[in-house]
Parts: C-alpha cells; sequence; structure tokens
C-alpha cells in the first residue's frame, strides 16, 4: 500500500520545498517514514526520541507544528500541519515538550483572536462610515452648501447652461416666451430673501421636460407646454424647478457625489471584483435616495410657492398626473422626476391643509400660447 | 496526465496530454487548441458561492474552464494572457502553495483550489489584496507570470527580501513579514521599492522578473487621451 505523506521534511540533502514524509507519533518519539523516491531509493524508516527534538509553531499562518533535530546528516526541520498528529503528538510527548508547543498554540490562539478583533474592528468602522454617510451626511453636506457663495454657484451654473443652449433652437420671443416670464415673474415676486436673478430660457424642442441648474439658469422646452392644459400646469412644474434652485439642490447633489466618491475611494482604493461593484452600486444608491429626497422637498415648497403667488396649485398635481399617466413621446422630465401616486398623495394632503383661497388667473391666454406653438387649443377629448 | 512547456521563454505554451476520463481545470480562456475528444465545460470551482468569493474578492476569474478527455485522449494546448514564463509544479498532497491572483493557469483534477483571507497587514501592504487562492491536492499545476519565473530556494530559517509586486507564490511552510524597504518612510517610497516581504525559510518562493502595475504605469503614457 502506498505511503500517504502527512509532513515535510527539510534537510540539506532535501530539495528546498521539502520531501513529503508520513510521520507516526509513538509513545517514546516520532516514526519518520520516507517514501521510495524517484530515482529508485527505497522506502526507509526513521525514530527519533522526543528528547532529541525542538518544537516551534511556523509557517504561514503558525499553525503548523516544526520539530528540528539534529540527525547523521545534519540538521533537520519537520513541518506538521495535519491536526490529527498534532494533536496526537501534544498528548504523548512529554512536558519540557509540550510546554512550549501549549505557548506555541497560545500564541496561535492569540494571532488570531487579534486578526479576528482587527477584521471586526475595520468592518465596524465601515460600517460606521456607511451608515454614517447614510444617515448624516445631509447635515453635512448642508453645511458644506451653505460655505459656498452663490457667486460661484451662478458661475458652475451658466456655464452648463450656456454650452446647453449653444446646441438648442432658443425662442427670443412670442407668446411661449411672454407666458413664462409672467409666470416667473409671479413666483420669484413672493420669495423673500432671494439671492437669485433667475434667467429662464424656451427651448423649442417636442422633448418633454423642463430643468433647472444651480445659479438660478431654468430651462423649460416647448414639448412640455405642448402638454400643458392651462398656464397654472406650466406654472406649477416651474414652481418645482424654481425651488431645486433655491434649496440649492444641485450643489447639494454635486458636492454630495464628490464627497462620496472621494470617502468611498479613500476606503476602497480603485479595486476590483466585488469592491468595484460595491462603489458604483453605492454612489447610485446614495444619488437615488438623495434624488427622491430633493423632489419631495422642491414639490412641497414649489405648492407654497405657488399658493403664495395665488396661482392655483391643483394644476401642479393634475399635470404631475397626467404626464405620469401617459407613456407616449419623449417625457424625459419624468425619467429624472418619477411620478408616484405617494408623490401626488402627499402633495393632495399639503394642499388640503392650505386655507382656500381664490387664485387669480393669468394676463394671456392659454389656448392661444399653445397655438403659437402649432398645437391644438386643448388636448382634452 | 503528463505536461509539457513548449517555447519557453516570454511566449510559452503549455501541452497537458489526457487519459481518456481525466480533466483539468485551467484559467477561463486559457485554452488555446485541443484534440477533437475533448470537451471544454466552465465550471464553477467550488460551487456558486466559491466561485462568487473567488471573482469578488480575488479578482479572480468566476469560472474556470474544465477540459475533459471524455470522448478518447487527446491533449490541450494552454496559454497563459501575459508574455512571461510558466512553471509546472508537482504537488504532492503535503506541499501548498499561496498564488497570487492572476498567477493560476491550470490545475490537475486533483488539485484544490480555495481563496484564503491574509492578515490585515499583509492584504493591505502586501500588494496581493486580501484574499488570494491557495493550492493545495495532489497533482500538476502550472502557473505563469509576467517576465521569467524565479526560484528562491530557501533553507530553514534562511530569509529573503522581495518586492511584493514580484511575488508569484510562496509555500505555506515559508513565513514572511512585510516591512518598509529602507528604514525612512520617505526613502522607503522615493527608493521606488514603497513594501518589501521579508521571507523566511523553510520553502520555495517564486518571483517573477517584471511588475506587471509598473508596466501598466509605464504603458499609459503612450495611450492618447481621448477628447
Amino acid at each position: 500500500m502506498p505511503v500517504q505523506p502527512n509532513a515535510l521534511c527539510f534537510g540539506d540533502e532535501f530539495p528546498a520545498s521539502g520531501t513529503p514524509c508520513l510521520v507516526h507519533v509513538e509513545d517514546h518519539g516520532l516514526t519518520i517514514t520516507f517514501p521510495p523516491d524517484r530515482d529508485g531509493v527505497e522506502s526507509r524508516d526513521e525514530s527519533l526520541k522526543f528528547s532529541e527534538l525542538t518544537v516551534s509553531a511556523g509557517g504561514l499562518d503558525h499553525d503548523q507544528l516544526v520539530a528540528t533535530w539534529v540527525g547523521l546528516k545534519g540538521q533537520r526541520t519537520l513541518y506538521l500541519k495535519s491536526p490529527d498528529v498534532i494533536r496526537a503528538f501534544r498528548q504523548a510527548a512529554p512536558d519540557h515538550l509540550s510546554q512550549p508547543l501549549e505557548r506555541a498554540a497560545e500564541q496561535v490562539r492569540q494571532a488570531r483572536q487579534r486578526h479576528r478583533m482587527v477584521w471586526s474592528i475595520v468592518g465596524g468602522a465601515l460600517l460606521v462610515v456607511v451608515l454614517g454617510l447614510w444617515f448624516g451626511s445631509d447635515v453635512l453636506v448642508e453645511r458644506a452648501v451653505d460655505r459656498i457663495p452663490v457667486e460661484w454657484e451662478r458661475k458652475l451654473g451658466e456655464s452648463t447652461y450656456h454650452d446647453f443652449l449653444a446646441h438648442q433652437d432658443v425662442m427670443k420671443e412670442g407668446p411661449a416666451v411672454d407666458a413664462v416670464n409672467e409666470m416667473i415673474h409671479r413666483l420669484t415676486g413672493q420669495i423673500s430673501e432671494n439671492p437669485y436673478t433667475f434667467e429662464v430660457t424656451v427651448v423649442k424642442s417636442d422633448v418633454v421636460n423642463a430643468f433647472a441648474l444651480p445659479g438660478g439658469y431654468i430651462v423649460v422646452f416647448t414639448g412640455l407646454m405642448k402638454k400643458a392644459e392651462s398656464g397654472e400646469e406650466v406654472a406649477g412644474v416651474l414652481a418645482h424647478e424654481l425651488n431645486h434652485v433655491l434649496q440649492r439642490h444641485g450643489l447639494e447633489r454635486i458636492i454630495k457625489q464628490l464627497g462620496f466618491v472621494a470617502v468611498v475611494s479613500i476606503v476602497l482604493g480603485n479595486p476590483p471584483g466585488l469592491g468595484g461593484m460595491m462603489k458604483q452600486l453605492g454612489v447610485e444608491l446614495m444619488t437615488l435616495k438623495f434624488g427622491r429626497a430633493q423632489e419631495t422637498e422642491a414639490d412641497l415648497t414649489g405648492l407654497e410657492l405657488l399658493y403664495r403667488a395665488k396661482i392655483d396649485p391643483s394644476g401642479m398635481i393634475t399635470f404631475f398626473q397626467r404626464l405620469a399617466g401617459k407613456d407616449e413621446g419623449r417625457v424625459e422630465w419624468l425619467s429624472t422626476h418619477p411620478m408616484s401616486n405617494a408623490r401626488a398623495e402627499r402633495l393632495k394632503t399639503q394642499l388640503a391643509g392650505m386655507p382656500k383661497q381664490n387664485p387669480e388667473p393669468f394676463t394671456f391666454e392659454w389656448p392661444k400660447v399653445r397655438a403659437s406653438q402649432g398645437a391644438p387649443p386643448s388636448i382634452l377629448p | 496526465m503528463k505536461s509539457e512547456i513548449l517555447y519557453p521563454g516570454a511566449f510559452p505554451m503549455v501541452r497537458v496530454e489526457l487519459a481518456e476520463g481525466e480533466h483539468i481545470k485551467a484559467e477561463s480562456g486559457a485554452m488555446v487548441a485541443c484534440s477533437p475528444t475533448i470537451d471544454i465545460e466552465s465550471k464553477m470551482e467550488g460551487g456558486f458561492l466559491g466561485a462568487l468569493s473567488r471573482k469578488f474578492l480575488t479578482g479572480e476569474k468566476f469560472f474556470f474552464q474544465t477540459l475533459r478527455a471524455s470522448r478518447g485522449a487527446g491533449e490541450v494546448l494552454l496559454a497563459p494572457t501575459v508574455p512571461g514564463e510558466v512553471v509546472v509544479l508537482d504537488l504532492d498532497g503535503v506541499n501548498e502553495y499561496m498564488v497570487q491572483k492572476d498567477g493560476f493557469l491550470a490545475g490537475a483534477e486533483g488539485v484544490v483550489i480555495d481563496s484564503q483571507m491574509q492578515s490585515m497587514s499583509r492584504g493591505l501592504l502586501g500588494g496581493e489584496g486580501f484574499f488570494i487562492l491557495k493550492m493545495s491536492g495532489k497533482g500538476m499545476l502550472a502557473l505563469n507570470s509576467f517576465g521569467a519565473i524565479h526560484k528562491i530556494e530557501l533553507k530553514p530559517g534562511q530569509e529573503y527580501i522581495v518586492d511584493n509586486s514580484h511575488l508569484v507564490a510562496w509555500s505555506t511552510t515559508t513565513t514572511y513579514n512585510i516591512e518598509k524597504a529602507t528604514s525612512g518612510w520617505v526613502a522607503s517610497f522615493t527608493s521606488g521599492e514603497g513594501f518589501v516581504c521579508r521571507f523566511r525559510g523553510p520553502g520555495v518562493v517564486y518571483i517573477q522578473s517584471r511588475n506587471p502595475g509598473s508596466f501598466g504605469a509605464w504603458v499609459r503614457q503612450f495611450i492618447p487621451v481621448s477628447e
């Protein structure tokens, strides 16, 4: 029966990677069986008394029993890995041998405990950082945003705004521009302590969208106006976008994303595999969570602004719902402003809580504004 | 199973002869050519979770390919992705090797591949990441390197210092500590070595003559920057 080695023996006449051998623990010591090798040397046994051995722990993880002795051919070292053999050795060996071994075993246990502790601490710290970022980042971001002057924000938005408009068909005048200007005028008139000078541009495009850039730059697409049944509906969207600017949402978003990516990069580096995926996922989750909170805030403050400007706020809710209900054309506004029942319900509840007032109509006639865009006077059947 | 290294040097190939029913596992994409009697399967070594942990934790490929001589004896030609030498080891059931993540090329069916967690200091400073591959079991194991492979043989207690990014594989009877290349922190990094591993025998350490990270940085300067 071939010998199944369970240890490696090192010595001058053996290869550097050690020669495999079979170790038996006996009452008096060890019997080492060297299997026959390729050069035709037959299997041979070597017996060692415990008194000839010095033992310690070794190997990469300090989990191997290392026995050394001086034989006829110089010093030899035995590396035992099998837990069964190590256990047998500890039981059979005399005290003076097993004591250093126990000490070594204790050291291994301590090292492992230390590893576990270090890993737990690092894991815990990571968890705290992640949770801290998740829950505490709002406060940090707000404080960071507060320190950025409006002037910087304007410059930031301005370049993006002009870059964007350079490739667009901008409407300089006409009923649509006049209508939007009137809405903005009425809305901004109700903002106290407004540090922004709002600049609004109407862009001729069938894309159903409107957006706000940091610093007070707002773009409305004619596609959105064509979908609106009344001026109040467009005003609802504008109130929402104005509040993105007033609450400095764009800036918050930039800082949050920059900060989050920076922190994650510091912690994880630029790792392959899991790390890379977690990083991507984390940044996206963060953006998503943040986006939702901002939309809700812009909705509610937008509704209040409409109310103060005496523009019928129900137009905002009906328009949002109508846009969400129809999945035709390129309603891009929805991709960044996902409409949910919860969102509409929240607005309705908010509106119901406000005292009734008589809204003041706009000076323009909405069907004419729509007609100037080439749209039929009404989209309702 | 017999194996032979063809064209030893920078662009080697490994020829493995398989008897009917035998199989080997190889790094995904390593197969260059094979006899028509060989079936190629992709297999998640160590089960789904094992494969997942290997993929995510070591950055190694999720699937290994299994080349099985199911329809008669045949041969397989294997080659690594990067230019560099290949070394074939024979695991005897007792010898075990730790292998850095890009070092595995192929192994016989008796070779067991595990991902193993390193200690915090080795993981952070060793340049190998927190998880490396541990090869145990019995049979042929082919490792590949970037550049030439050099074998360092260490006697019990003998020490040797290796720049961590040149490591390919090392036997588990060795121990190593991570240390700064020079006594001062600044000098350590300005010397270009950063951290080094101080290995202590007995055992064998395989190193590669080129540093993949440095090579990548060198190539990067020639890549045109896109707009």
